[in-house]
């Protein structure tokens, strides 16, 4: 009688289960369909008929969509180059002087502490479109840096949401390292660098992941100024595409793969970051 | 003799103070360089704009001309009205989505809950360029283009997707279903995870249904996640520019021009920067009061 | 040599919610060179921040404090030769033991080979030595408060400084390192200032003892005079397990009235003492373990006689707990286990007269 009832149990429940797995696969592929067309949809001939043909296995295979896109124009390279260089040097501003910061607001008391604080934090409220059109003057016309790196990167250089995460993070170390390394004769400077970065190695490893893949994928603020094809970054470049001869979809998806896959390769190799970031970040407590 | 001794406490006090507090304004001193630089000077020069005429030498004061001109302005009513619809048909539903997504995953195994994270999350990492240009090649007007084959197969005759007044907006809408539930999913995941098993043992007690389970327990304790998530996908989805810009230039009719996507066109592409910034605190005045009523309609039992 | 001086010393913080808080107020005392003091006190009392102004890891608000002969009001906790131990252990959990013995050491710039020899010798004197190249969330309990132990030990620092050291310890344990802290001071002859809010610990380990209540130090004594001759009510309720019973009481010609069956005669040493209080209210002390089962007193001179409706008998082994009501206030009795009185019964008690504590009423300060 017993055993019964169990296997009853048993049954709905794993009815139950393989109807979530179920729906659960299916939505996922339905999410994954329109990057997976990308990816087919690059290794097809641009010049053959087949190229807006929706197959589910390519039909064909050749490298021409992507030859087509690197000779398209002569700098593809470099806007990766552009790319990687201006995501590299903000990601490790902010590695540096978000943790600094967050490290103060987090751990040190100091007349203002709560001033500053909200005081930067009051930007993320402010819409982008609000500041954008001075900011552009500013940058563009008053310290003339129009296509430039400088240009790109100075703004981005210690973000806002990168310092309340760092604040966020570091408010869990306890503050006792900090006084023990104080009597341990630690300079203050050292406290940061010897006790406090590397106990928040994991956060800062979250927000250098973050920032990264967000620079990688601007488009607007880069796209607003720079005016030369050299200084481009592959966002700005793969969006001249489109507006270069938009029937050429192979080129155009190959483009977006090749613009697509440094943070995919990103993803998997560093996904428990991922996974885990985007929790720290949520305004709690 | 006095005054020196003053002058000398002066001193000791400041020499104090720097040595109690300088390192903490060093450690601050950059952020705040970058937002009086990047963010207050432009804030307030901004709000200087918006009441002059921009001319690169010597603006001109006009006062409220710009906003006049604004409100009275028919196809800011438009953008403001495809905003509006943009957001309500897009952000609900999103959020509907992840929660439903978070709450199917949470009641797998540790290892299938990896799997679903990781995957839902992925077509985040993809920048909006790309997104904008796969849809756009997803939409393509010809009878080949992937959604026309696609409703080919249920008999449907061939649309014209973005170009078309009817079917552009809707379809800037539609791919947001579609990827981007990522984040909210893994929030969703992390505050079902902190909610005590307990409760629910408690409830099984008093027999309760698995719907009011839901409606009693699960989305009470949800509701600072809910809050959190509406308020920045409703700030995000009113910032919405790039979908707008690349796909569509937000034609055709202006059917698919929004907010962010006027403020751009007035500003870099008719340099009206003190019309486009009259826009931009327009826009920002409306997301601070929807971001007010959401705290206060959902916020008032939630403890933060 | 390291004499540390508190002269008129206070601490203000400023609570967001509270306003100003005064943790310490108007302190004065001297730890003697060599000396082990002990600082105790209930929760709040500003123990902590008193060590932490010590230390220089927090600054005094007005008042001068002194280490060795220097005023060390504005040096940094590095100069100041001191070392401290953290309830929480606060050891570096990214470094491996070596490294956090070494590192107070390396940001002295010491050589190296006399930083090994150093954490040699620390580990070596607290049986670390195969521990070193292990972390922090490797070790137990108690073997990383040796390591906390032995960083402030590497330091040679002429000042110890601890911060309840033992409280995240379990009750053995305590007593072990209890026993070897006693041991450590003896070794190394440095002057420590001992924070804890358990008085046994503090009762063993202090020569000298500062018991704090809400930032005021109520009194600086020997373990012995501070149970004995406790100043004021505060230091008699807080020193003592289980606590000292107050009665309030009258003061006649010949005897205190507490009330109409309880009545006892001055003995000979008070009667000085009460001349001048004839006719006026007090409050007197006893402690639970100065009354006695008749049957098991041992000979008193002066025995007083209690009349008790024992309420509840609690059984500890070694002795027993009685309460019982007197004037209105619950009284505490610890009596041999031998005693065969049960909850319930009525009975006579014995009060030893000689061992009873007066205390003004309004100021609650030890008339003596
Ligand atoms: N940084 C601070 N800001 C504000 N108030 C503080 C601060 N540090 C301590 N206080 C207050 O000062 C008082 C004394 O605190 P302190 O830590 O010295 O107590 P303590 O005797 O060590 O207590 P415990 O036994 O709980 O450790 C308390 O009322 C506390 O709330
Ligand atoms: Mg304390």
């Amino acid at each position: 009688m017993k055993g019964e009832i169990k296997d009853l149990k048993g049954a709905s429940f794993y009815i139950k289960r393989g109807l979530i797995y179920m729906v659960l696969i299916l939505w996922s592929l339905f999410t994954f369909l329109p990057l997976y067309w990308m990816l087919v949809s690059s290794f097809i001939d641009p010049n053959s008929s087949a190229s807006l043909q929706f197959t589910l296995v390519p039909k064909e295979f050749t490298l021409a969509s992507y030859s087509y896109f690197f000779t398209f124009n002569k700098n593809v390279l470099r806007w990766l180059f552009n790319s990687l260089l201006i995501s590299g040097v903000v990601t490790l501003a902010n590695v540096f002087f978000a943790s600094m910061a967050g490290y103060a607001f987090s751990k040190l008391r100091f007349p203002g502490r709560n001033a500053f604080f909200w005081t930067l934090m009051s930007s993320i409220m402010i819409p982008g479109q609000v500041t954008l059109i001075p900011l552009y003057i500013l940058v563009v016309n008053v310290f003339n840096m129009s296509d430039t790196y400088f240009a790109i990167i100075l703004p981005g250089v210690v973000s806002v949401y990168n310092i309340f995460l760092m604040k966020q993070y570091m408010t869990s170390i306890p503050s006792t390292l900090i006084d023990a390394a104080r009597i341990d004769a630690c300079s203050e400077f050292g406290i940061f660098r010897k006790v406090i970065f590397p106990m928040a190695k994991p956060g800062v490893a979250v927000m250098a992941i973050f920032t990264f893949v967000g620079q990688w994928n601007d488009f607007f603020w880069p796209f607003l100024v720079t005016k030369t094809s050299t200084m481009r970054t592959i966002q700005v470049g793969l969006s001249s595409f489109k507006f270069a001869d938009s029937t050429q979809f192979g080129p155009m998806m190959a483009g977006a793969v090749i613009a697509s896959i440094p943070m995919f390769i990103l993803f998997f190799a560093l996904q428990k970051y991922f996974l885990q970031g985007i929790t720290i970040g949520a305004i709690k407590g | 003799m006095k005054k020196m001794a003053d002058a000398d406490n002066r001193w000791a006090r400041n020499r104090q103070f720097i040595q109690d507090y300088g390192w903490s304004y060093i450690f601050i001193a950059l952020p705040i360089l970058i937002f009086l630089t990047f963010t207050l000077y432009p804030l307030l020069r901004a709000l200087v704009m918006s009441f002059q005429t921009y001319h690169v030498m010597g603006s001109e004061w006009v006062g409220f001309k710009n906003y006049a001109y604004v409100f009275h302005r028919e196809l800011f009513s438009k953008a403001l009205i495809n905003t509006l619809l943009y957001t309500l048909g897009t952000v609900p539903i999103n959020i509907i989505i992840s929660l439903g997504l978070a709450l199917a995953i949470f009641q797998l195994g540790k290892k299938s809950q990896t799997f679903f994270k990781a995957s839902f999350y992925l077509p985040a990492v993809a920048s909006g360029v790309t997104i904008s240009l796969v849809w756009l090649f997803i939409y393509d007007p010809m009878p080949e283009g992937l959604m026309n084959q696609f409703i080919h197969l249920f008999g449907f005759a061939n649309v014209n997707w973005l170009g078309k007044v009817d079917t552009a907006l809707l379809s800037l809408m539609f791919l947001t279903f579609l990827g981007g539930h990522g984040s909210g999913l893994i929030l969703y995941l992390a505050s079902l995870g902190g909610i005590p098993k307990t409760i629910y043992e408690a409830a099984d007690i008093d027999a309760a249904s698995t719907w009011s389970k839901f409606r009693n327990i699960t989305w009470p304790l949800l509701k600072p996640t809910t809050l959190y998530m509406l308020v920045i996908n409703v700030i995000g989805s009113f910032q919405v520019f790039m979908s707008a810009y690349l796909m569509t230039s937000g034609g055709p009719d202006h059917a698919t021009t929004t907010i962010a996507y006027l403020i751009y066109q007035d500003a870099f592409e008719y340099f009206e920067f003190g019309v486009a910034a009259a826009e931009s605190f327009i826009l920002a005045l409306i997301i601070v009061a929807i971001s007010v009523l959401q705290f206060k309609y959902m916020g008032s039992d939630v403890e933060y | 040599m390291a004499k540390i001086i508190f002269d008129h010393v206070t601490k203000e913080f400023v609570d967001d919610k509270k306003g100003r808080v005064k943790a310490v107020d108007d302190s004065c005392f001297t730890v003697e060179d060599q000396e082990f003091m002990v600082f105790v006190g209930p929760s709040g009392c500003g123990k902590t921040t008193s060590l932490r102004m010590i230390a220089g890891l927090e600054r005094q608000t007005s008042g001068n404090i002194y280490i060795g002969d220097r005023v060390v009001n504005n040096l940094h906790p590095k100069e100041r030769d001191i070392a401290m131990v953290f309830q929480d252990y606060a050891l570096y959990p990214h470094m491996t033991i070596y490294e956090n013995l070494a590192f107070g050491l390396k940001n002295l710039k010491t050589p190296k080979l006399e930083i090994e020899a150093k954490v040699k010798r620390a580990s070596e004197i607290l049986g670390l030595g195969d521990l070193l190249e292990r972390r922090p969330r490797e070790l137990s309990g108690g073997q990383r408060q040796r390591v906390a132990l032995g960083r402030a030990i590497v330091r040679n620092p002429k000042v110890f400084l601890f911060d309840e050291p033992l409280s995240n310890l379990d009750a053995k344990l305590r007593v072990q390192m209890r026993v070897e802290i006693a041991e450590l001071h003896k070794a190394l002859g440095t002057t420590i200032v001992y924070v804890t809010h358990d008085q046994v610990e503090a009762m063993t380990l202090g020569q000298r003892i500062v018991v704090m209540n809400r930032g005021v130090i109520q009194q600086i004594a020997t373990p012995d005079n501070l149970y004995n001759k406790p100043a004021n009510m505060f230091v008699a309720g807080f020193i003592g397990a289980p606590a000292m019973n107050f009665l309030n009481c009258r003061i006649e010609q010949k005897h205190f009235v507490i009330d109409q069956d309880t009545v006892f005669g001055i003995s000979q040493e008070y009667q000085k003492l009460c001349k001048p209080l004839i006719g006026r209210e007090i409050v007197l002390g006893i402690r639970p373990e100065d009354i006695y089962d008749p049957h098991l007193a041992p000979n008193l001179k002066n025995p007083g006689t209690l009349h008790a409706a024992v309420k509840v008998v609690e059984k500890l082994g070694a002795e027993n707990l009685f309460y019982f009501d007197r004037a209105g206030v619950t009284v505490t009795a610890r009596i041999s286990a031998q005693s065969r009185v049960m909850a319930g019964e009525h009975v006579e008690l014995l009060m030893d007269l000689d061992k009873v504590h007066l205390f003004d009423k309004e100021s609650g300060m030890a008339i003596r």
